[in-house]
């Protein structure tokens, strides 16, 4: 067999919301070029499936000129799209065009379809980019729930990339599916798309190849679920990981805010929006919540902060306005008239333009009116902030009906939230079902379960140390030190029960009672700094040099550098200190997910309904999955040619049918 | 190649499947497919029960560790003696042993696969699919049970199998067995040291000899009862054990301080269930007994004498303790006491006295010197000498540490004249999983396949097969 090549390599990477995908590895690894909503429409044929929803639309069209027409309406449909995701994500680069030509192609297939029926009485289909109504998500958690979607989607975006023959694929496998679900994808792969070769790669080892390391816990935050998996020496261990943990995703925070906001006013796209915005926060344990600092203390018992931080809140301090949360305020909100946008003007002329003009518009208002008064405050100081909500209203009325196809327009509005938003990771109150103290405590627990159940005792010191934190239900701000701050608070083991004498230097900052909780450690402080929750530092300075991009991200460290000297071989307990692993810095394009939450890199229109493709702001490192499918399938496919049996081949798929994948399972 | 070439159309037509191995045991269920090195699946075969939502709702899996509920309380559906007492839950908690990592749910219906690429018109209108898939319509299976399962329980296991599961073969093997071949061995003495119960299972040619098989109830719980034991007595003040899901943070104490931790409460009608904080309790244990508890390594036991006149307590006291940390942040240097813990598997008078323990004081005849030299008295004394020359050493307890090493010196004592080999993978995984591995080496071997049980067989003659077939 030729060898593969770099730019025939087809990565797929699907998740319960969303697929990345790439055809071909680039010089140097990018983020995914692709994202496809991992979802599927039922299409007229049962059983069959679409990729976007369409609608019937009947119309009376005159035979003379109804094509010209007809394409007219299709070109202003694709057009308008296009803009939107220009405008909403203006730093991202090339996803908007790439989702834009997926388009187009689409549209082209729709044209043929349209001018067939040339009658009086025209049924038209036509494509709603921006409604998910009817959707089939065909993953859920993580497990394929629907196969038939699930392969449509697949052929969908095999179709879409369309690679040459010869080109093998690498499919990044969840952690949940199991043994029988690997040999239905292979034999589906084999047979479908008659790849060559197909290496299908979980994705806890895959973030590990992202971040080239041997051992690591993989914390993977999706939107449903987590999962934990500690990997030593490339592999899996299977025995105690906690897969497709529930109740523990991002949707779990958006629902504690939907909980906590939703009697004023909230629906859950604003909550979704609200938890993705940067001034949501997940404050480290212990630190005060500002504006009722006298009663809560989140963190310290969070079971009890979350009554008093949840209903406390409600009785006790003043809320954000009421105007800016009740629904449709348009006219008595001055701030809101941004968002209105002149529908005249759109229907009537150049859309790109006159959307770009709005925004344009809004960001030089913004600079002058909002900032000056709570500048100086970090957000985590503030009692109340302001995120931007945005929308898709439909344009309902003459407009619409006469123009023919539906459109909307993207709205957005100021929402005023108080210290809700610091609550997205305390229990849920109505939760039947758990006894759950939180997210982070629920995965903190998890991880402490499958690192003690790694039967190597020796490695577990190790796991504790190298903690990935990956998927994009992690990117709410502050997820990774509160994590961090829980685990410490928790499980961390004391000083002087690891070294079983009191020889500490009196410098040593144990975490004594005593030990001044709330004196700040000398600003200059070299060495290791210290997680607030055991030691004291000022949640500040930890928070502000967190985001600093220019530091790595290995600061919630803890006295680390002398215990190894004192840990009896072998046998002994863990974990005496938790770090995170630090970040290869030879792929710029993945950043730093500090980053990921700068002021105004969080903008996503439409959110969940978004169109495809919608990208969202700053693809970090919570995304090390596709960095690391990417080093894979070049170690894999192209230097190592088969050797190290990282593929299974189609001649050795013909030979030993699809359970042999296993052998070839990584 | 060149990329613009189609492939060619040659597609796998073989319908080679891999048998399923179930290794039930009384504290974790191990499954896996044939022909692997390790179970894929490890399951605890504790499951939990509570009630949401006026709904009674069972937790299988490692969640039950992990997730408190409402109400939970923890049940095992195996006996004390390693004998299934309710089948219903142990079926489902076998069955989720394997549906969950290895079979999955239903497999999708062929037409819709995207596979099957039929003709509209030929689509049958009426498809022949049974309603309730079975979960393993197309595995077979290899079943492990110990060596005093009654003949009831092996007729109702392959009951299960054939009629619940629709496996199209069955076999059943003793774990005795299974571990030898684990070792490479068709005959040895295997010594079984698992969480409900130690047995001696003398093998010959593969063939397990029945009268020599030899169990008691010293396993890895009653190890936990000792060390609770232990803690009830512990000076300065007796150790209680908080698991982690009651409590919310802990501060660093100095050693033998009492704990300052921030505890949970949960509303008396939603607390979790005793059993269930019995259950992370014994996981706290095991930790314990992975960082702190030590056999004695002998020589002689650790009351007596040692060669050079000073006492093995004393001896025992001049080691380093080890430090251990519990939930709450109590923590405490263990010095001789992490010895005496384990010391009654050896010598029965040196246990620690415990009112409220559910284990009876051990007798002299339950000590695993003891079972072994009654498991020896019960085979032909010809074949005596090989079976100590192969002892295989199995069971996740036997990991403790020493503990290898003071077998090896109770054996030379009890048995002077012929020499005593024992075989000890070093392995963690290979130790805890022997009896599976060794399964998943029989149901891959070619020469295997006339021995499974196949449903036809099974429709012909009853359950009652199992006893005829697999001796």
């Amino acid at each position: 067999m030729p060898p593969f090549k770099d730019e025939h390599i087809l990565l797929i990477a699907p998740g319960s919301q969303t697929t990345l995908a790439q055809l071909g590895l680039p010089e140097t690894f990018t983020p995914a070029r692709f994202r496809f909503p991992t979802r599927m429409f039922p299409a007229a044929e049962k059983g069959e499936y679409e990729p976007y929803r369409i609608r019937e639309r009947r119309q009376e069209a005159k035979i003379s000129n109804g094509t010209d027409r007809l394409k007219e309406d299709v070109e202003m449909k694709d057009a308008e799209p296009a803009a939107q995701e220009g405008t909403a994500n203006g730093e991202t680069t090339d996803k908007p065009a790439t989702t834009e030509g997926a388009e187009q192609s689409e549209g082209a297939v729709e044209i043929e379809n349209k001018e067939e029926p040339k009658t009086v009485e025209e049924i038209l289909y036509e494509e709603d980019v921006t409604s998910d109504q009817g959707a089939i998500y065909p993953i859920e958690n993580g497990r394929i729930v629907d196969w038939p979607c699930f392969f449509a989607h697949l052929t969908h975006i095999y179709n879409t990339l369309s690679p040459p023959f010869h080109t093998p694929i690498m499919l990044i496998a969840q952690p949940v599916w199991s043994a029988r679900d690997r040999e239905a994808i292979t034999q589906f792969v084999f047979e479908k798309f008659k790849a060559p070769a197909f290496s299908l790669m979980d994705s806890a080892l895959a973030v590990c190849y992202g971040y080239g390391t041997s051992t690591a816990t993989i914390i993977d935050v999706g939107k449903g679920k987590v999962d934990v998996t500690a990997v030593t020496d490339f592999a899996v261990n299977e025995h105690g990981r906690g897969i497709a943990l529930e109740g523990c995703g991002g949707d779990a925070m958006t629902d504690r805010l939907v909980e906590l906001l939703g009697s004023k006013g909230f629906t859950r796209e604003m909550c979704e929006q609200l938890k993705r915005s940067n001034i949501t926060e997940i404050l480290p344990p212990g630190t005060p919540i500002p504006g009722d600092a006298a009663t809560a203390r989140q963190g310290a018992n969070p079971a009890a902060a979350a009554s008093t931080g949840a209903d406390g809140t409600t009785n006790s301090v003043p809320r954000g306005p009421g105007d800016g949360t009740q629904a449709g305020t348009e006219d008595n909100n001055a701030e809101d008239d941004e968002g209105v946008l002149d529908v005249a003007a759109i229907v009537s002329g150049n859309t790109t333009e006159y959307l770009a003009n709005m925004e344009k518009e809004k960001a030089t208002n913004k600079k002058g009116a909002v900032e000056p008064k709570q500048a100086r405050l970090p957000n985590s100081k503030k009692e109340k902030a302001s995120f931007q909500f945005e929308e898709f209203v439909p344009l309902e009325g003459d407009d619409a009906v006469v123009n023919g196809s539906r459109r909307y327009i993207r709205h957005s509005r100021e929402v005023e939230v108080s210290v809700e938003r610091f609550l997205t990771a305390t229990p849920r109150q109505q939760s039947e079902d758990r006894l759950t103290s939180g997210v982070l405590e629920d995965i903190a627990t998890q991880i402490h379960h499958t690192i003690l159940a790694v039967p190597d005792a020796t490695k577990r010191s190790e796991l504790w140390d190298s903690l990935v934190i990956v998927g994009n239900g992690s990117k709410v701000r502050g997820f990774t030190q509160a994590l961090l701050g829980v685990i410490t608070q928790k499980f961390m083991l004391s000083p002087s029960g690891t070294i079983f004498t009191s020889e500490i230097p009196s410098t040593f900052t144990t975490p004594m009672p005593t030990g001044g909780t709330n004196t700040p450690a000398p600003m200059g402080q070299p060495g290791p700094m210290y997680h607030p929750a055991a030691h004291g530092v000022n949640p500040l300075l930890v928070a502000a040099t967190h985001n600093n991009p220019g530091m790595p991200q290995m600061t919630p460290g803890t006295p680390s550098m002398d215990l190894s000297h004192h840990r009896s071989s072998g046998h002994s307990q863990t974990p005496n200190s938790v770090k995170t692993l630090k970040l290869p810095e030879y792929f710029p394009d993945f950043k730093d997910q500090g980053n990921s939450n700068a002021p105004g890199a969080s903008g996503n229109a439409g959110g969940a309904a978004g169109g495809p493709g919608a990208s969202q702001g700053g693809r970090g490192m919570e995304e090390a999955v596709f960095l690391g499918a990417q080093m894979a399938a070049k170690v894999f496919f192209v230097l190592d040619q088969g050797l190290s049996k990282g593929y299974m081949s189609r001649v050795e798929y013909n030979e030993n049918g699809p359970s042999a994948i296993h052998e070839f399972v990584l | 190649m060149n990329s613009s070439n189609p492939p060619q159309a040659a597609e796998y037509g073989g319908d080679e499947v891999s048998a399923i191995v179930l290794d039930p045991g009384y504290s974790t269920t191990r499954a896996g497919f044939a022909g692997e090195d390790a179970p894929k699946s490890l399951i605890p075969t504790y499951y939990g029960k509570y009630n949401a939502n006026g709904q009674e709702k069972l937790i299988f899996g490692d969640d039950v560790f992990v997730t408190p509920r409402p109400g939970l309380s923890v049940h095992n559906p195996i006996g004390k003696d390693g004998i299934v007492e309710d089948w219903d839950l142990a079926e489902k908690v076998w069955e989720y042993s394997f549906t969950s990592r290895l079979t999955g749910g239903k497999p999708g219906n062929p037409f819709q696969n995207g596979l099957n690429d039929i003709p509209h018109e030929e689509l049958p209108t009426e498809m022949e699919v049974e309603t309730h898939e079975k979960p393993l319509a197309d595995s077979p299976l290899l079943m492990t049970e110990s060596g005093w399962n009654p003949a009831k329980a092996r007729e109702k296991t392959i009951e299960v199998a054939m009629e619940n599961w629709g496996s199209p073969a069955y076999y059943q093997a003793r774990t005795g067995v299974l571990a030898a071949f684990a070792s490479g061995k068709a005959s040895a003495l295997v010594v079984d040291i698992g969480a409900s119960n130690i047995s001696i299972t003398p093998v010959h040619d593969g063939m397990i000899l029945k009268r020599g098989v030899q169990h008691s109830p010293l396993g890895g719980d009653y190890i936990s009862s000792q060390i609770r034991a232990l803690f009830k007595s512990n000076s300065p003040q007796p150790i209680t054990i908080t698991p982690h899901y009651l409590i919310s943070s802990k501060t660093a104490v100095e050693a033998g301080q009492p704990p300052q931790a921030k505890y949970k409460t949960f509303p008396p009608e939603k607390a979790p269930d005793a059993s269930y904080r019995s259950l992370l309790e014994d996981r706290t244990l095991s930790e314990f007994k992975e960082c702190v508890v030590q056999v004695w390594p002998g020589p002689n036991k650790l009351a007596a004498t040692g060669p050079t006149g000073v006492s093995n307590e004393e001896m025992a006291r001049t080691t380093p303790g080890r430090p251990f940390e519990f939930p709450d942040g109590y923590n405490q240097v263990f010095g001789a006491d992490r010895f005496r813990v384990v010391e009654s598997l050896f010598d029965a008078k040196a246990a620690l006295p415990d009112p409220d323990s559910p284990f009876p004081a051990p007798t002299q005849a339950q000590t695993v010197p003891e079972l072994i030299k009654a498991s020896l008295g019960g085979v032909d004394v010809d074949i005596r000498p090989h079976l100590l020359a192969n002892v295989v050493v199995t069971g996740a307890s036997s990991l403790l540490y020493g503990f290898t090493d003071r077998l090896n010196h109770e054996l030379m004592q009890l048995f002077p004249g012929p020499r005593v080999r024992i075989s000890a993978p070093g392995n963690t995984a290979e130790r805890r999983f022997a009896s599976w591995i060794g399964g998943s080496i029989l149901a891959s071997l070619g020469t295997f396949h006339q021995m499974w049980i196949s449903k036809k067989e099974y429709e012909e003659h009853g359950p009652n097969i199992v006893e005829k077939r697999c001796k």
